[in-house]
């Protein structure tokens, strides 16, 4: 348990720049999540802090200790990786107690920790298998234990829950959360799911090109991301180009897209100047079909459904330049060219200026 | 059902492939008990007389042997070593020259040794004063090399190298890391290679029969020149010993390595 900092941290491979400029501190006991897509250099960022590779720039400290050229195996940072990397000669109990055993700590001492973790992952009465011989998750939770054990001072979580199916995922997301609780561990998460780093996250960094784009809550990333890039990486469907209208009334300001007037949040539009070039954004389960005309309610045709279980997926056209595609809770029939009415909440869009 | 007959041809020429290959080695085994001087079949009657004639006749096979199992021996173990070594820097790093340094490695097995034999006697003559059991075991040493390094290269190349990562992180230091996941994963392959340079050792006769001196003869020569001069069932019971001890040494690497290991 210690707190984290990394100080203008840099990581050059030859031209390539993987990590620019890179500052963060994390609290002890917090849950960070580090969150981008491929090639963003989150894990470049874990490997820096596990020791496997150097900065080219900056510092790492751990518990405000400096963490230079310390190796790897002596920084006691516990490492879950995405493809588990179990020792697959060794048995669950031999896999869980690799690093006490080199801590040198008496057998009785082992036992207990390692049943103890066991049962904390509840992998109780497993201990003889081999890693081969467990399920996913099973492996998953072995992976665990085993970077928990040596009770680490920052534990790293590679894509925790990417191999798994649906029904583990939630499981294993309330596990770790409640482990990490359980143990107020200090905790980075490295993942490209934003569902995963918002559900386990206190924290939630979103990363790309090496740099930070925007630090959060798990609800602010998720609601208001800062940039359309961003919105587009949290899974918003429907971007809209307009530009933006004059003084705020009753906290609305318009917006005028494609010869319609759409209001959208003061707040939302904070120093944004009329006659600016805009987008507004906003995800698909926020638009809603409605029967009547009213405030920013457009009128369109319907391409497409999908239906996708508890909701459909729908493409409307010739409301804007660009189709949205609202989600109704219920099953729709695919009707090419039915006439349909769209109401975009006002709360509900962001606003982003563009670039000239 | 066409299916039917086909499924009849596979096992018919599936039955006649293992007929092909053991009964030779039967007819060997059976023959090895024959009483007479004339190897007959079917034998005509039963003696040990021909084994006993191992030890005691004019072949010197007990020699032979001694000499084969110390160049085997020797050569394996530091090939194991130098094999080891080389096929984890070729694998673990990346480097301009990866392919042609595995391909400089293991070129030996590409030439003819009786070739690379007439090279090194010439480069001994050249130095001049070697022994016969250092010619032998140089030339050894470097045809076997690369049954050892290919083994292990196959078995690395696969090798998720995250778990030597996955060791450090847990507190193990280079060595332990080398010595508790690096060469046990790596072992089916060390293993395998190891005893295939061995056997191939063992039963070399090119380069043995152009290397070795008069004081410094090889089991595989004696058998030879045994045949060469008489040829009795001597030379039975004597293959029927060597087959008896692979299937020893196939029995214990399943015991200890597990054979299954090579075939995941």
């Amino acid at each position: 348990m210690a707190t984290l900092a990394l100080k203008n941290i840099t990581k050059r491979f030859g031209d390539f720049t993987a990590v620019k400029d890179f500052n963060l501190t994390v609290e002890d006991g917090e849950m960070i999540a580090l969150l981008g897509g491929s090639g963003c250099g989150k894990t470049t960022t874990l490997r820096m802090i596990a020791g496997f590779t150097e900065p080219t720039e900056g510092s790492i400290f751990v518990a405000g200790k400096e963490m230079g050229k310390i190796p790897p195996y002596k920084r006691n940072v516990g490492i879950f990786f995405q493809n588990y990397a179990l020792f697959p000669h060794m048995t669950v109990f031999e896999n869980v107690a690799f690093g006490l055993k080199l801590q040198k700590l008496p057998k009785a001492e082992i036992e207990q920790r390692v049943s103890e973790i066991l049962n904390l992952v509840k992998l109780y009465g497993l201990e003889k298998r081999y890693p081969r011989e467990l399920s996913g998750g099973q492996q998953q939770r072995v992976a665990l234990a085993r970077a928990l054990v040596t009770r680490p001072s920052i534990l790293l979580l590679d894509e925790p829950l990417s191999n798994l199916d649906a029904k583990l995922r939630v499981e294993m997301q309330v596990e770790i959360k409640r482990i990490q609780k359980e143990l107020a561990i200090t905790t980075i998460i490295v993942t490209h799911d934003h569902e995963e780093a918002v559900s386990l996250a206190d924290r939630v960094i979103v990363m790309n090109a090496g740099q930070i784009l925007q630090v959060g809550s798990p609800y602010e990333i998720f609601d208001k991301p800062n940039s359309e890039f961003i919105a587009d990486f949290m899974g918003f469907s429907t971007f809209v180009k307009g530009t933006m209208g004059g003084e705020a009334r009753d906290g609305k300001r318009p917006v005028t897209c494609s010869g319609k007037t759409i209001l959208v949040s003061a707040e939302a539009a904070e120093g944004i100047e009329p006659g600016s070039s805009v987008t507004l954004a906003t995800r698909s389960e926020h638009m809603e079909l409605v029967k009547e005309a009213g405030e920013n309610v457009v009128e369109g045709t319907m391409q497409a459904a999908t239906y996708k279980g508890h909701t459909t997926r729908l493409e409307v056209a010739g409301c804007f330049d660009e189709v949205i595609y609202p989600a109704a809770d219920e099953y729709i029939e695919l009707e090419a060219g039915k006439p349909l009415l769209v109401h975009l909440p006002v709360d509900r869009l962001c606003v982003y200026k563009n670039n000239a | 059902m066409r299916d039917g007959h086909v499924n009849l041809l596979c096992k018919i020429v599936a039955i006649l492939v293992m007929i092909f290959l053991v009964a030779p080695l039967l007819i060997i085994i059976v023959v090895s008990f024959t009483p007479t001087a004339v190897i007959t079949f079917p034998p005509q009657g039963f003696s040990l007389r021909w084994y006993a004639n191992i030890f005691t006749g004019t072949g010197k096979f007990m020699s032979g042997l001694v000499n084969s199992l110390k160049v085997g021996v020797l050569a394996t173990a530091i090939d194991v070593f130098v094999g080891v070594f080389g096929a984890l820097s070729i694998c673990r790093y990346n480097f301009k020259g990866k392919n042609v340094l595995l391909n400089y490695f293991t070129s030996p097995m590409y030439v003819p040794s009786i070739a690379f034999a007439f090279v090194l006697l010439q480069v001994y003559s050249q130095i001049g004063g070697i022994t016969g059991m250092t010619r032998v075991f140089i030339g050894h040493l470097i045809i076997i090399l690369p049954y050892i390094v290919r083994n292990t290269v196959s078995v690395l190349h696969v090798f998720n190298w995250t778990l030597e990562d996955a060791a450090a992180s847990l507190g193990a230091n280079p060595i332990q890391v080398f010595f508790k996941v690096t060469i046990p994963l790596a072992k089916p392959g060390i293993v395998s290679g190891g005893i295939l340079a061995f056997l191939y050792s063992f039963d070399e006769v090119a380069l043995s029969s152009l290397l070795s001196s008069p004081r410094f003869v090889t089991l595989p020569i004696r058998i030879m020149n045994y045949m060469e001069l008489t040829f009795d069932p001597t030379l039975a019971a004597i293959s029927t010993l060597l087959i008896l001890a692979s299937l020893i040494i196939i029995v214990l690497m399943d015991k200890f390595v597990g054979l299954d290991m090579f075939m995941k």
